[in-house]
């Protein structure tokens, strides 16, 4: 069931004529073919149900029903009605070629009419059509033109030409793919004038069209170039809008019947990639299989029927069996398009639009009354500048949404548009700095007006000398080049499987690029702007979430597994890790650490590494309170270590001598006492050879101390405790 | 309908998708967020505003809890602490600090604790927190350097720290000049390990005065400017919580890219999502026994030998035309590139040539990266102040990571708005919008229909001022995730039912009613006749017109006895269809539970056979 069907007949000329050409210009034979091959591509990829027949004309032999004695010679049905599959591209790429015959075109009209008549008996085609492929440049005898446009009309077939050379009217508009480039190269053919029998064909052809169909038969002929363009595109994806027929309510009683229809929506490609075995290409020989296990050593597999599903809610695990869950979870009446209320649509911002698609809100088909109710609603709101703020649900099982609905008055239609706005979890309400406020990034006035100038030139839309206006670069006119490109390399994998894929197409690439007048216009201001605007790249610097890496775990484990791996296990970094990168000087956060790095780096000589130690150790010193105490036993503590590693005893002693030495004038008995807790005491001949200390004298060193604090008061005279004078000592 | 419906259905699916395709990004590699309040509990924290204001402590703890929730939903990954400042008891790791109480220590909010703030809310909270913490000393050096611990104990590689204090004195030590100095040296060393700190200052008689102290505790503001101390304090619950959320989430750029203004000229800007779609999060396999959650491994392996497949030992293919088409797997990723990362300028269009329904996906924003290119900002700004000067977009070519075709987009200048707070209520910046391709644009049959009178249109008019509300863009919450997880929280914290969630997004029936009153009568009577009722199923299926088809489309329904009992004779009921076989069942008064096919037959057989 379902869908529109059409049958086509492709006629083509391969007549001799068809393979003239002005010498670098592509004959028309040539340009024809790739237009039935384009065609036929699009059919094939779009896997349409519709029928495609193939009638070649001009041919050396003859092959149709109606041949008989010289009627109807020389036009070949190569291909009768059928879905169009890749067999009949492989056999055109090979087998249709230029010809030597030439054929009465209308002859050729008369076959293909025939064929579609009796191949289309017993079947349901919505459309029936011809397209005619010719230079028009055979005698043609209009005899029974009439009855031919008559039997046209009954069974309602539709014709299409295209032509090497653009037929020459009055205006025709843009639309459905006429002429719009007048201005671009000519077209093939028209330099050298048409001979009597194109002339003649023409008018045969334009009395068909025109009695056909009055006021758009003309715009049914197109020229080779540019249906090229056309069909290059592979066919755009067509869904068949669906209706979505619900009631617009305003509070309890007051309803309008509307139909919603997606109008803009990012189209995706239907078909997924298989799997296939790499030797076989079968994809039954390719198995996937998802086992579940335990997080523990063993990886112990768990059976299917032991899992149960469960939620997180923030670190806690929370399991909810789907029962549970469809019977608690939120519920609503389903189908629906309810006004919360009305809002100015300034407040409404733009560029909160959430979701992918816009909806079209008519009303109900054939409901002239609901069409007053909502056009007097869209009018209103657009005479009031304002939208409906709507709650939407597609159906029951779809979660309803927050939307604005915004007027649209067209020439020819009134709707409603509905966007998806938001809902409160959604927004992430970023800050960022200012740059007006900030001096450092305002433009000169030079700067600025080197952009104005390169706006201008870069303008897109432009008034022509009629003033109306015109964009050159409409990006809804292009198709999308993923799928063009997709079906462009399987069309290719499909007739030539054993060569790489090719580039992309250059009509593809070209339209994707700026219009060559804008890209020769900008080049003056581009360089203007270039000048102005100094523009340096920042050698990269290792952040310190990069250092990280470096001294974290990444170093002993291979990059890839990194980001797949479970996060959790990769997190065990500690603040430590992370800092140390960066270490360039004794901090005061972590001073001990530190110090302990920048001995290791050896990036400072020891001497002064020392010192910005026992600077921070003097600042820690300063505030009397144990927490800092400890901090500062630490910092001893290591100052100890490393200058035993490193076998230099003197600077901490002779600066633990003068800190013993100005405790009493500072009062850091408390501090003292830690010390000789923790047994930091001089660094002996013992453990360094160079120290000046014996063993003796260094045990004694603390416990001397204790001594004399015991026995007396400390004498107040000495007065060595300034810091700076410990300092200088090193 | 069908189309649609399918279409509908896989529109989750679809959209999960994508949302991997945008959302990605930077993301992934680094590591965690953290955010630790740190909060006064001073005795003035508790005084009870104006006209039973809540108090300053009370305001702040409602934040609190609505950051617990919300970092719940969209980033549970998030680590969150609650510290008391200025508390009479003590509770730290190694209660080594006096008057600091650590309620939460940096971890993921679960419901537990969003219970515990709970019980800090209100009256009762706050006899909660005389009880358990009173009000006493304060040192802020001492608190201060608790969260340092914080963050060091934390065993997590953490991507961004951020400490929010919440007071309403700006002279916390009395004018104790050591504790004040320790509080700026504790401060700096917090702020050089990467820790961001917040001041969120509260209201106090007389004005909160930042400058005599808390202006060297806080860090910086991104911009050196100074508009940032300039913030009046928060009164209001709903200006807090905005303040709160605007710092709270760490911005993230989703894709750092060149903007190609020509050749040579590149400036370095990043790609943020300003708004994504909140989604149910996806459920967890747990194991049956002991609830723990499951690791899932996928294999792929060969049917017939049962050996592991490499990814070398795969292709991929699609059939068209009958035809097998097959790629090696890189090709099918190859096809996918045009070029590389980037955002290429085409030109400049006027604003109204930007049509409102040209959108294919939420728009993104975009603002310059100084530190990749310098100058970058420079460029950035003149390109934004022409831009919305002269009402034009620039019009690219974007692709945002690797091997993704390229979309075309529409960059539309957005300038800098702040409230009356000098907050930042929009930030300075293009807003990427995504145009659609042909393909994404469907042709629709506009059907055509009489336009409103202007009386008929002036009455719809009247209803719409009657309802006319201010929207506001985080006004509504999503009830189907709020419902989810209240659910989540009822059964985490063994609540008896799940705590009723507001609809938000229900339209108010009544007050709507109410409010019109009259006009929709009026109005109807402008535009429908009697008759007419636009709640009846639609008249356009009208059989009048096409009688016979419809007639002729209708199956029969009835067949004789004869026909029947020959059908169960030669065992052919099958042939019939369901209503048919209803059909029967009624007639001969055969009385069936079932609806099924096979049920219908087994129970005329048994009345007939």
């Amino acid at each position: 069931m379902a869908g529109s069907k059409s049958a086509l007949v492709l006629c083509m000329d391969v007549g001799f004529s068809m393979s003239n050409s002005a010498p670098g210009e592509e004959p028309p034979f040539e340009l024809a073919k790739k237009i039935v091959q384009k065609f036929v591509q699009r059919q094939v990829f779009a896997e349409t149900k519709d029928e495609v027949a193939l009638v070649l004309f001009g041919t050396d032999s003859t092959e149709n029903p109606l041949h008989q004695d010289d009627q109807y010679q020389h036009i070949t049905i190569y291909r009768h009605l059928d879905v169009a599959g890749f067999d009949l591209l492989e056999e055109i790429e090979t087998q249709v070629r230029p010809e030597s015959q030439h054929a009465d075109w209308l002859d050729a009209l008369v076959v293909s009419m025939d064929l579609l008549r009796t191949e289309t008996k017993g079947k349901k085609f919505d459309r029936l059509n011809i397209v005619f492929l010719t230079d028009l440049n055979s005698p043609a005898s209009a005899d029974n033109l009439d009855a031919m446009i008559d039997n046209l009309k009954k069974d309602g077939i539709t014709l299409q030409f295209f032509l090497p050379f653009p037929v020459k009217d009055h205006d025709k508009e843009g639309g459905g793919g006429g002429d719009e480039d007048g201005t671009g190269p000519g077209h093939p053919g028209t330099g050298k004038g048409l001979s009597k029998e194109q002339k003649n064909s023409l008018d045969i052809m334009k009395h068909i069209m025109l009695n056909l169909d009055e006021d758009e038969g003309l715009e049914e002929i197109y020229t080779f170039r540019n249906a090229i363009e056309q069909l290059n595109m592979f066919k755009r994806i067509e869904r068949r809008p669906m209706a979505w027929p619900c009631q617009m309510t305003i509070g309890s009683s007051l309803s309008i019947r509307i139909v919603g229809y997606k109008a803009v929506t990012e189209e995706k490609l239907k078909k997924i990639w298989f799997t296939v075995d790499a030797q076989t290409n079968q994809k039954d020989d390719v198995k996937r299989e998802t086992v579940y296990c335990l997080d523990d050593d063993n990886e112990t597999e768990v059976q299917k029927d032991d899992i149960i599903q469960g939620f997180r809610y923030g670190s806690d695990i929370v399991p909810f069996s789907k029962v549970d869950q469809d019977q608690m979870k939120y519920k609503h009446d389903g189908k629906c398009f309810a006004v919360l209320g009305f809002a100015k649509q300034s407040t409404v911002r733009k560029h909160l639009f959430m979701g992918n698609q816009v909806l079209k809100v008519f009303a109900g088909r054939d409901d002239e009354h609901a069409g007053v109710a909502l056009s007097a609603v869209i009018r209103a709101l657009d005479e009031l500048k304002m939208v409906a703020i709507v709650r939407y649900a597609y159906d029951r099982r779809c979660n309803p949404q927050i939307g604005a609905a915004f007027p649209c008055i067209k020439e020819d239609y009134q709707c409603l548009m509905y966007f998806q706005m938001p809902f409160t979890e959604d927004l992430r309400q970023f800050t960022f700095p200012s740059l007006e406020n900030n001096k450092k990034f305002t433009p000169s006035d030079t700067q600025l007006s080197a952009v104005d100038s390169l706006i201008d030139s870069m303008m897109l839309v432009e008034e022509d000398e009629n003033g109306e206006k015109k964009d050159l670069f409409k990006p809804h006119h292009i198709p999308n080049p993923a799928f063009q490109r997709h079906f462009q390399c399987l069309h290719h994998r499909g007739v030539s499987p054993d060569t790489p894929l090719p580039p992309i197409e250059p009509w593809l690439k070209a339209a994707l690029e700026l219009p060559e007048v804008i890209s020769k216009r900008c080049q003056v201001p581009l360089e203007e702007m270039k000048k102005n605007f100094p523009l340096t790249e920042v050698e990269k610097k290792k952040k310190l979430k990069t250092s990280a890496q470096i001294f974290g775990k990444d170093a002993d484990e291979p990059d890839a597994k990194k980001v797949k791996g479970d996060e959790e296990e990769e997190e065990e970094y500690n603040l430590a890790d992370i800092a140390e990168g960066s270490v360039t000087s004794v901090g005061s956060v972590a001073p001990a650490r530190d110090f302990c790095t920048l001995i290791r780096k050896k990036s400072l000589p020891f001497g002064e590494v020392c010192q910005q130690l026992t600077h921070r150790i003097e600042e820690l010193l300063k505030t009397k309170n144990t927490q800092y105490y400890m901090k500062s036993i630490t910092c001893i503590q290591a100052f100890r270590e490393q200058s035993v590693k490193l076998g230099e005893a003197d600077l901490y002693n002779s600066y633990l001598q003068s800190l013993k030495r100005s405790i009493p004038n500072r009062k850091l008995e408390v501090f003292w006492d830690l010390l000789v807790q923790d047994a930091l005491t001089l660094i002996s001949q013992d453990e360094v050879e160079g120290s000046t200390v014996s063993k003796s004298e260094a045990n004694q060193f603390l416990v001397a101390e204790e001594k004399k604090e015991e026995t007396a008061a400390p004498p107040p005279a000495e007065d060595p405790g300034d810091v700076d004078d410990l300092l200088d000592m090193m | 309908m069908a189309e649609w419906k399918a279409f509908y259905h896989n529109e989750d699916e679809e959209e999960e998708q994508e949302e991997g395709e945008q959302a990605e990004g930077d993301y992934k590699i680094t590591g965690r967020d953290s955010l630790v309040f740190l909060i006064d509990a001073s005795k003035e924290m508790f005084i009870k505003g104006e006209d039973g204001q809540p108090s300053n402590f009370d305001m702040t703890m409602q934040v609190v809890r609505s950051v617990y929730t919300s970092k719940i939903i969209s980033s549970h990954r998030d680590l969150v602490a609650l510290v008391f400042y200025g508390t009479e008891q003590s509770k730290n790791p190694r209660n080594s600090f006096k008057h600091v109480y650590v309620y939460h220590d940096l971890d993921e909010p679960g419901a537990k604790r969003v219970q515990d703030v709970d019980a800090l809310r209100e009256a009762k909270g706050a006899k909660l927190a005389a009880e358990t913490m009173g009000s006493g000393e304060t040192s802020l050096g001492d608190a201060l350097w608790c969260c340092s611990n914080l963050y060091s104990d934390i065993k997590l590689r953490l991507s961004h720290k951020r400490l929010m204090i919440f007071t309403c004195r700006d002279e916390p030590h009395g004018g104790d000049s050591t504790k004040d100095r320790q509080a700026r040296t504790k401060a700096s060393d917090l702020k050089e390990t990467g820790v961001v700190i917040d001041l969120m200052h509260l209201m106090k008689p007389g004005g909160f005065d930042v400058s005599i102290f808390f202006r060297d505790i806080v860090s910086p503001p991104e911009d050196e400017s100074e508009l940032a101390l300039q913030l009046e304090p928060c009164q209001k619950m709903e200006d807090l919580k905005k303040r709160v959320r605007a710092k709270e989430q760490k911005k993230r750029a989703m894709a750092r890219l060149k903007l190609c203004l020509g050749e040579d000229l590149k400036v370095a800007v990043g790609i943020y999502a300003n708004a994504v779609t909140t989604r149910k999060p996806g459920a967890i396999k747990l194991y049956r026994e002991t609830n723990e959650p499951v690791r899932s491994k996928t294999r792929t392996f060969h049917t017939q030998t049962g050996s592991l497949l490499l990814p070398s030992d795969i292709k991929k293919a699609q059939v068209y035309g009958k035809k097998k088409i097959v790629m090696e797997r890189d090709e099918v990723d190859a096809i996918k590139k045009f070029d590389d990362p980037g955002l290429i300028l085409i030109g400049f269009k006027p604003m109204e040539s930007l049509k409102l329904h040209h959108r294919v996906r939420p728009s993104l924003f975009l603002y310059p990266e100084e530190d990749q290119v310098k100058g970058s900002a420079c460029l950035f700004s003149a390109l934004l102040t022409k831009c919305s000067e002269r009402d034009v977009f620039a019009l690219c070519r974007c692709i945002s990571r690797r091997n993704l075709p390229p979309r075309f987009v529409a960059l539309v200048p957005q300038e800098e708005e702040v409230d009356e707070g000098k907050v930042q209520t929009i930030p300075p910046g293009f807003n990427v919008i995504f145009l659609p391709y042909a393909d994404d644009i469907r042709t629709l049959d506009t059907p055509q229909f009489p336009s409103a009178s202007q009386t008929q249109v002036d009455k719809m008019k009247e209803i719409v001022s009657k309802l006319r509300f201010k929207y506001r863009s985080d006004a509504f919450e999503n009830p189907v995730i709020q419902q989810h997880f209240r659910n989540l929280e009822a059964l985490a914290l063994d609540m008896m039912a799940p705590e009723d969630t507001d609809d938000l997004i229900m339209p108010k029936v009544d007050q709507i009613d109410d409010r019109l009153g009259p006009l929709v009568q009026e109005f109807k009577d402008l535009v429908y006749p009697s008759y007419y009722n636009p709640d009846s199923k639609p008249a356009a299926k009208r059989k009048t017109a096409n009688t016979e088809g419809a007639a002729e489309k209708k199956p029969k329904l009835e067949v004789s006895e004869d026909e029947l009992k020959a059908h169960v004779q030669n065992g052919t009921l099958g042939k019939l269809t369901v209503p048919v076989l209803k059909e029967a069942c009624k007639q001969f008064g055969v009385r069936t539970t079932g609806t099924k096919k096979q049920e219908l037959i087994d129970a005329l057989v048994a009345r007939l056979g």
